[in-house]
């Protein structure tokens, strides 16, 4: 899997890179709209994350150049520019999603993976993880063959914890994973800790095994 | 008052204490001539009936003209001079008193005084007085509305280039991209005026895009280093060698970064608020777009065991931007979540044209006055930036919507409404 990374800021680009190296991609960087554009010309990528505020122009341009040349790439724009008018035109231009900046490493993880699935199996492929296989096209998680009843919440959380196997979870990332813009107006972490509790007792009666771990009051991590 | 008015007003009654001033003066005047003309008239009868007298010895004792005009009769002292007086007299003709003038004078004439009176009638004079200055009346109201409907004439057309400004004034909108141009209009003040206007209408514009500009990029400049740390820290986290302590500290820098965005994130909203940046209006069914919430708000306050009341049966419309009206909504809710207590209460109820938010909370009644300010933090909550509240009272304000905060039965009560 080949990854463009398209960010002026040297220190988050690798940050960005090294976190998305350890997930098993392979990731190319670019830091100009030039040198994006020369790289979206010649080579293919699965996925390409670009910032809009690069030094010599819009990151906007290099979304309509890579569609033009390779409609089938994921697109997802990462910008800290919160601003209603950037979206739009970005999501008009074929970006498939759009990330404020400061974003949390496993919430772009994850937003890739998903991407990617729905680009490359067109949501068809099953993960199986360890007994648990989980269908994304239709939300659905078996456990031994039978169906496992999760509620939206708990199924996007599950897909959040399996994008980011092995990692320590921030409650913070959970939250704003689940609830997006909506993360910081409620106790949102007493939530998070109600719905991992409920999740984690689900997948415990059925599959006999604790996934969840508990880190020092930082957040939780999926072991599988 | 408009300018038109004020300035006919002032005009008018200028005009007016002219003309009575004049029309005064005018009638002294005139009474005046008229006076001269009769004592003239009375002198020149004095030296015709001297002359008869000196020429002719009346014989009788006294003598009365047919028209009671004259009357001469004899006497013992001799006056050496005249005497001018008013006098009323019976005037056969016209049944009634009448204003004479009467000259009284004595005369020699053979070897004997005679007192002679002269009357004249006034009446005519008086007529004449009457009919003069009531033509000056006449003219003079005529002329001073003559003046109005001239004045208000001239002044429409002379104002007519500025009012055209004023509504290019009114109709402009700082956001909108198209360059306002005014017409020439001849008039050299005017012109002035309507170049100034488009230089400083240019120069807001500029402005106001180069605020919303550094607006932006200072957002950019703050968020990226902030992106930067925080996915380091969020790198760092993941190190499996740390101990606990070390785990508490960064996770403590950690969450410091996060209020720090959005702190940042709020600033930057209230600014952008502030200076209009959210052009678009439309309708906004307030009960609508509270309803559409009610999933993630039951599921939100379920947790806390808070008895949720919604009624919504009436309709609440506010013309406002779409998100600002999400983001107002969502404010208001999540302040009375998250002050709310363990099975406690939030009601939210629209009727008549208002929106009523109210929670059960931890905390007694708050300072009204000073809720609204920016990070005037009254609890010592963490989580709350003190912007919340700052937010949705300028989002009201944009809109000319009332926000009210109330305190009884032991709940808060924030009320939206609009401005009467």
């Amino acid at each position: 899997m080949k990854i463009l990374v398209i960010e002026d800021e040297l220190a988050l680009c690798e940050t960005i890179v090294s976190y998305l190296e350890e997930e098993g991609y392979r990731c190319e960087q670019a830091a100009t709209v030039e040198l994006g554009s020369e790289k979206v010309n010649l080579y293919e990528y699965d996925c390409m994350l670009v910032d809009i505020g690069l030094p010599d122009g819009s990151g906007l341009l290099l979304v309509k150049e890579l569609k033009k040349c390779h409609p089938e790439t994921g697109i997802i724009i990462i910008s800290a520019k919160n601003s209603l008018d950037d979206k739009i035109s970005g999501l008009d231009f074929g970006a498939d999603d759009y990330l404020t900046k400061p974003f949390h490493l496993p919430e772009l993880n994850s937003r890739i993976k998903s991407l990617l699935r729905r680009r490359k199996f067109e949501g068809k492929q099953e993960l199986v993880i360890d007994k648990i296989t989980i269908q994304p096209e239709n939300k659905q998680v078996l456990v031994g063959g039978e169906p496992l009843q999760l509620t939206r919440k708990e199924f996007d959380l599950l897909m959040f914890f399996v994008s980011n196997r092995g990692r320590v979870l921030t409650k913070e990332s959970i939250a704003e994973h689940l609830w997006g813009d909506f993360a910081d107006s409620a106790d949102s972490f007493d939530f998070v800790y109600s719905h991992i509790k409920n999740l984690r007792r689900k997948l415990l009666e059925r599959t006999g095994t604790d996934y969840f771990q508990n880190v020092y009051g930082t957040g939780y991590t999926f072991i599988a | 008052m408009k300018l038109q008015t004020k300035i006919n007003i002032r005009f008018l009654g200028v005009t007016f204490l002219v003309f009575s001033f004049a029309g005064v003066l005018f009638y002294f005047a005139l009474d005046k001539v008229v006076d001269q003309n009769i004592r003239e008239m009375l002198e020149s009868r004095k030296a015709y009936i001297l002359l008869n007298l000196q020429q002719n010895t009346p014989t009788s004792e006294s003598i009365e003209s047919p028209d009671h005009s004259i009357f001469i009769k004899r006497t013992e002292k001799m006056r050496q001079y005249t005497v001018f007086s008013d006098t009323l007299a019976f005037d056969q003709e016209e049944k009634e008193l009448i204003p004479f003038r009467k000259m009284t004078f004595t005369v020699h004439s053979g070897g004997q005084f005679y007192e002679v009176i002269l009357l004249q009638s006034l009446l005519e004079s008086e007529d004449l007085l009457i009919v003069i200055v009531s033509f000056m009346v006449v003219l003079f109201v005529l002329v001073l509305l003559a003046l109005f409907f001239l004045n208000r004439w001239l002044s429409n057309n002379a104002w007519k280039p500025f009012f055209k400004s004023l509504s290019v004034l009114n109709n402009w909108k700082i956001g909108e991209s198209q360059v306002v141009s005014f017409d020439r209009t001849g008039i050299s003040e005017f012109d002035q005026l309507n170049s100034t206007l488009e230089n400083m209408m240019q120069k807001i514009r500029t402005d106001f895009v180069n605020l919303k500009e550094f607006t932006e990029n200072a957002s950019h400049e703050i968020q990226t280093p902030l992106a930067i740390i925080k996915s380091k820290l969020e790198m760092v986290l993941q190190d499996k060698t740390l101990d606990d302590q070390q785990h508490q500290r960064i996770r403590a820098a950690f969450e410091s970064t996060i209020r720090l965005s959005k702190l940042n994130e709020a600033l930057l909203l209230l600014s952008k608020i502030e200076n209009r940046q959210f052009v678009k209006t439309s309708e906004i069914d307030i009960c609508a777009l509270v309803q559409s919430k009610l999933d993630y708000l039951e599921e939100l306050f379920s947790l806390k065991q808070i008895e949720v009341t919604v009624r919504l049966d009436n309709q609440v419309v506010f013309r406002m931007n779409p998100l600002l009206a999400d983001i107002l909504i969502n404010n208001l809710v999540s302040n009375a979540l998250r002050h709310n207590i363990e099975n406690g209460q939030f009601i939210i109820s629209c009727a008549n044209q208002e929106l009523t938010i109210s929670n059960t909370s931890q905390h007694g009644e708050m300072d009204g006055s000073r809720l609204f300010l920016r990070f005037a933090k009254q609890t010592t909550s963490n989580e709350s930036n003190g912007l919340g509240l700052a937010i949705a009272y300028e989002i009201c304000k944009n809109y000319h919507l009332d926000l009210n905060y109330s305190y009884s039965d032991g709940m808060h009560h924030m009320k939206i409404s609009k401005k009467s």
